[in-house]
């Protein structure tokens, strides 16, 4: 079928003023991500600037905030990082339930909830992600966190290079990777806002003098590396022992040694970089794997998904899956990690000890849900 | 960097324009409407 009209001045205008309604609409949506989730910390906690130990971020999108619990009771220093990739959500709510639940009462406990802020102010391009996951409380009140993307995002940092080589291995990689935190380690204090932020965390990691240092992540049900705590060569005994620890609790992991030629990535360049013993740990994300099927936020929190059951029955998946995922099971697994490392710390390096009350065990956080643990926005004010 | 690449956006977008004022197809100029949306957003750091 051809209608041909007749395009005028008049006509032009009319699409111009369509256009500009349209990108009013969408626009106030995209603007909505810019605005950073509240999070309500636990009675202890200072709240601070990634930009204090290096201001090579200051007054960028790259900032972001750290909190500290110091007990005052000398011990060791653990920092728990989320939101290195603001699309596996379980890292960040994990982050965000230590947050908010931890009472530290020997050594100090660093929390970074959103490491890449830059990358949840937008969606990753076609992957029909949501904006938002919501969460009950035991209130009946809800809070809503973002779910943003892998990549920073590029009104920040662009365009992408050709090809990203790694600083300072000159490994190089696709250029999309350029844009990438856990690919910008140890960072450059002269790169872009990516590589900047990754100087600025090791920065922080090498003058707290961080004894034990964890980046959380999620990963595709189809990929190998998932339920699994990947450790640098100095972790790798402490992380040993915390893989039998869990297993014999009936919670399956992997242990992964870190690749020494796989540069840019937090459980090798902290390592490389300071004293620090880093640990990465994976969980099973179906809303971010490549066989899910409809996407939205039932997905991100249920991970419940038939194309994923079917994989399943194929024998496809690293990750025991019968017929969901659910975001409660994902940051269970994380924070009951976490609190075993705390536990097994002092083990191997006795001066680091560090006691941590008042955060839920891994059948609690499954059986009650996130949001049970989460403080409603209603106490802020009492804090 | 940022600064080149939104004045280039800038430059194509003032072209774009130019070309649905004096387009004489009405369908050409929705299809320059369309490239006119994430131009503009892209410039002011919208998307």
């Amino acid at each position: 079928m051809d209608i041909r009209l007749k395009g005028t001045n008049k006509t032009a205008l009319f699409l111009l003023a369509l256009a500009l309604t349209v990108m009013g609409w969408t626009g106030r949506s995209y603007r909505a991500m810019h605005e950073p989730d509240v999070v309500v910390p636990a009675p202890g906690y200072t709240e601070h600037r990634l930009s204090e130990w290096f201001d090579g971020i200051a007054g960028t999108p790259a900032d972001t905030a750290v909190y500290i619990q110091d007990s005052g009771i000398s011990g060791g220093t653990v920092f728990v990082m989320g939101g290195t990739h603001p699309n596996e959500p379980a890292a960040s709510m994990a982050a965000v339930l230590l947050l908010e639940r931890a009472r530290v009462a020997t050594g100090r406990l660093i929390v970074v909830p959103f490491a890449n802020m830059m990358a949840f102010s937008h969606n990753s391009p076609q992957e029909g992600h949501p904006r938002k996951m919501h969460f009950t409380l035991s209130d009946g009140s809800i809070r809503d966190f973002r779910y943003g993307s892998r990549a920073t995002n590029p009104i920040y940092q662009w365009p992408a290079p050709d090809i990203y080589i790694h600083h300072p291995s000159g490994q190089q990689l696709a250029g999309s990777e350029s844009s990438n935190l856990n690919r910008a380690h140890p960072g450059l204090p002269e790169g872009n806002l990516t590589r900047r932020l990754a100087y600025a965390l090791l920065e922080m990691i090498r003058k707290e003098k961080v004894d034990l240092a964890f980046d959380l992540h999620e990963a595709s049900p189809e990929y190998p590396v998932v339920n699994a705590i990947v450790a640098h060569e100095r972790s790798m005994e402490l992380a040993a022992m915390v893989t039998m620890e869990l297993e014999a609790q009936g919670i399956p992991m992997r242990l992964e040694p870190s690749p020494a030629n796989l540069r840019g990535l937090t459980h090798r360049e902290w390592g490389d970089n300071s004293d620090v013993m880093p640990i990465l740990m994976e969980t099973g994300n179906p809303s971010q794997g490549r066989f899910r099927g409809r996407t939205d936020e039932r997905l991100v929190l249920t991970g419940e998904d038939r194309f994923y059951a079917k994989a399943s029955e194929l024998g496809r998946l690293f990750i025991p899956y019968v017929k969901d995922q659910p975001i409660d099971l994902r940051v269970a697994r994380h924070v009951t990690a976490v609190m075993s490392f705390m536990e097994m710390l002092g083990f191997v390096k006795p001066e680091a000890e560090i006691v941590v009350d008042g955060v839920p065990g891994f059948e609690e956080i499954l059986g009650k849900g996130v949001g049970a643990f989460l403080t409603p926005l209603s106490h802020r004010s009492l804090q | 960097m940022t600064f080149i690449y939104r004045g280039i956006a800038l430059f194509v977008l003032a072209f774009v324009l130019r070309c649905m004022l004096r387009e004489k197809d009405f369908w050409k100029q929705v299809t320059a409407t369309m490239v006119i949306v994430p131009l503009a957003m892209r410039i002011l750091l919208i998307k």
